[in-house]
């Protein structure tokens, strides 16, 4: 038996917070929490996350400094990213802009649909493990 | 016989008048004195220039001294019996100063002895005044002057001409004045020798020190009698001074002109009979006058505001409109700036009067449209703000009904309470969202009163004292030095101040570090009022910093309306103050809120 993913949740918000780890413990992943970009940095380094969800708007740093900082980190600039934010639009080209950095996976605008989550989310774990086996 | 008679008659006639008359007759003075310096004998001539002689000394009469003379020619000729000749100064018999010349003759006896000096006086008074006064013309009138021979070498200099050349006499003038090694091609002195007539011209010399001059000539034949000259008197009067004010002159003119040509304000001018004499391009355009139309001081009175020439020229010089209207000559009137200036002469008559005029058609209408694109801007970012709000808290909602909704499915009681919760919270969210939103947009007229800043601040952290020392924050105020009284509306302060401590705390709670402190700082410098709201929190990085001051931006999720920043900058502004941050992530953050005293609202009465 497979271990099971783990995903790793970034988000100011503790509501937000409690819903998506609902949603992803019911599809059966690990969840990790963390409340904002430097926390979840950390956490990061220690749990190992097979994907994170990324909020933009958050106290402290903000998202887009913590995307620079894990795709420029060594060990973890592999894992996939998927951004949930309710921020306009604008942020995208700050994610575009720098050379030699990958874009996120996939941008989900908030409020989400659950089931379209979850299967991007399988896609990319899914994806991920085929490239590994090869 | 008869005939020699006559002959030896008229002879003895003659020895006669020689002896008696011839010495009174010729008009120079002349006197004999003995060896003692007594005056034995005088002629006519003598006793009307020097007055009575009789038992005098000479040195008496000639020179109105008691005793002799400590050079004297007589006593010399006394001794060895020559004659002498020389130019002195005395007295007339009116006591006038005189000048003479003295011949100094022996008259010797038989046995070769010189027992009486003669003296013959010729009187060069005037002769000496006229030469005095050609030398001091000659060398203290204000030009140079000099005399050339016809080998245009310099025969003579005056002072000031010495002065800058050191002595040039026997030198070439081309040499001297120009440092050149030939004679000149164009020359007055030349010109003159030539046709025996004045000639004028310009030239510049170079002194030894490579200073340049640049003199106005005049070259003047200096005749004799009979016509014949050898030298000419060439008189140079310096004009650089001149020429250099004509020249700058010249350059300002030229640069006025440009000015007002070029201008994009109107600029015209009426001299002191009010005719206008400027009128530039800007302000025909402006006014919609013809380049060729002279405009009559009734039709310039008729496109300014009324009055507007005699409150100019009856007032104290200067009147500035910052905004008024004016009339094109059509008579279609149009906003502008206008400046009136008053001319006046050094000793205070009228010159003219000078205007300035700005058209505001166009400024007024790109602030209309500054205003316009704003207020799109300000909805823009209130729609997007508002929509990330909605956003996130229908995302709370949505999360709040799948807990729900997925407990009641797992009959999961405590996600079911989990989901009602969540719900219940975020509906309340709604209504404060709301309710911020609605204050923010209705928003209030500022009302300042008289009271002490630093009580304000003080306040305030009174008010968050309790939360800080729950959380563990170290919260405090410092008044620093004196901050006297001034006009602020209370509220709306204490509602800005309210909002930087309250972000501050915020901070501190996301911040990693154990000791965390918030510090509210008041103090006064040159007249500017300063809160400082510090923090050792989380700081903010680049984006965030970048938005702060924007609708609606917040980091806090669904804990902050966005609205709180934007607020405190609206009440900054309305005190005419300013309001900035520095901030570094992991390190902390400080607002700094500045108000200049001479900017901030008047007291209603």
């Amino acid at each position: 038996m497979s271990a099971k993913k783990k995903i790793l949740i970034i988000d100011d918000e503790h509501d937000v917070l409690a819903y998506f780890e609902a949603v992803f413990q019911d599809s059966g992943y690990d969840t990790v929490v963390a409340r904002d970009g430097l926390e979840g940095f950390e956490s990061a380094k220690s749990v190992k996350p097979d994907l994170i969800a990324l909020d933009i708007t958050m106290p402290g740093q903000s998202g887009i400094k913590t995307y620079y900082q894990f795709k420029k980190h060594p060990a973890l600039k592999e894992i996939p990213i998927i951004i949930i934010t309710a921020t306009d639009e604008s942020y995208k080209n700050l994610l575009n802009e720098l050379n030699g950095i990958s874009t996120p996976e996939v941008f989900f605008s908030k409020p989400i649909d659950p089931e379209e989550l979850l299967k991007v989310v399988a896609d990319i774990l899914c994806d991920n493990n085929k490239e590994k086996i090869i | 016989m008869a005939k020699k008679t006559n002959k030896a008659s008229s002879k003895s006639d003659l020895e006669k008048y020689i002896n008696k008359r011839l010495f009174d007759t010729i008009p120079l003075g002349i006197a004999v004195i003995d060896p003692d310096y007594n005056l034995v004998y005088a002629n006519k001539a003598f006793e009307q220039l020097f007055g009575s002689w009789e038992n005098r000394k000479c040195y008496h009469v000639y020179k109105n001294r008691e005793g002799m003379c400590s050079y004297c020619e007589s006593a010399m000729t006394l001794k060895d019996g020559l004659p002498r000749a020389n130019e002195e100064a005395g007295y007339d018999k009116d006591g006038r100063h005189i000048h003479y010349f003295q011949h100094t003759a022996p008259i010797v006896d038989d046995d070769g002895n010189f027992p009486y000096v003669i003296h013959i006086f010729t009187n060069i008074t005037e002769a000496t005044q006229i030469r005095d006064e050609h030398q001091v013309l000659f060398d203290q009138v204000p030009c140079n002057i000099l005399l050339i021979d016809r080998n245009f070498r310099i025969v003579k200099a005056n002072k000031r001409l010495r002065e800058w050349l050191g002595d040039p006499e026997g030198k070439y003038c081309f040499e001297s004045l120009k440092g050149l090694k030939h004679k000149c091609t164009e020359c007055t002195a030349r010109q003159t020798f030539a046709d025996g007539r004045i000639h004028t011209g310009y030239h510049v010399w170079k002194s030894p020190k490579d200073k340049t001059l640049h003199l106005h000539v005049i070259t003047v034949p200096l005749k004799r009698a009979d016509g014949s000259f050898d030298l000419v008197m060439e008189m140079a009067v310096d004009v650089t001074q001149t020429l250099k004010l004509e020249d700058g002159l010249k350059f300002a003119h030229r640069f006025l002109e440009t000015v007002i040509s070029t201008s994009m304000d109107g600029i015209f001018a009426v001299n002191e009979k009010g005719k206008v004499t400027i009128f530039n391009p800007a302000a025909r355009k402006f006014f919609n006058i013809k380049d060729n139309q002279v405009l009559s001081r009734e039709e310039l009175a008729g496109i300014l505001p009324k009055g507007f020439l005699s409150q100019v020229s009856e007032g104290p010089g200067h009147v500035y409109l910052p905004e008024t209207e004016v009339k094109t000559i059509d008579g279609e009137s149009f906003p502008v700036r206008l400046v009136g200036n008053k001319l006046k002469r050094s000793d205070d008559s009228l010159l003219g009067m000078a205007f300035s005029v700005q058209d505001l058609r166009e400024i007024k209408q790109l602030v209309k449209e500054k205003l316009e694109a704003e207020r799109l801007a300000a909805v823009g970012h209130t729609v997007a703000g508002l929509s990330h709000g909605v956003k996130n808290l229908i995302t709370a909602l949505e999360g709040g009904m799948y807990m729900l909704n997925s407990g009641l499915s797992k009959g999961n009681v405590e996600r079911i309470q989990k989901g009602l919760e969540m719900l219940t919270r975020n509906i309340e969210r709604i209504s404060l969202f709301v309710k911020t939103f609605l204050s923010f947009s209705k928003g209030r007229e500022i009302q300042a009163k008289i009271c002490d800043p630093a009580e304000i601040a003080k306040e305030v952290v009174d008010l968050y004292a309790v939360k800080a020392d729950e959380l563990g924050i170290a919260l405090t105020n410092e008044k620093i030095g004196d901050v006297p009284p001034a006009p602020i509306d209370y509220e709306s302060m204490h509602e800005c101040l309210t909002n930087l401590v309250g972000n501050a705390i915020d901070a501190c709670q996301v911040s990693n570090g154990d000791s965390c402190y918030v510090t509210v700082r008041t103090f006064e410098k040159n007249g500017v009022i300063t809160y400082e709201v510090s923090d050792n929190g989380g700081g903010m990085d680049y984006e965030v910093k970048k938005k702060a001051f924007t609708t609606f931006f917040t980091t806090k999720g669904l804990g902050g309306s966005g609205l709180g920043l934007l607020m405190t900058k609206k009440i900054v502004q309305e005190h005419g103050g300013k309001i900035d941050l520095e901030s570094k992530p992991g390190e902390g953050t400080t607002f700094r809120i500045k108000f200049p005293r001479r900017r901030l609202p008047k007291i209603k009465a």
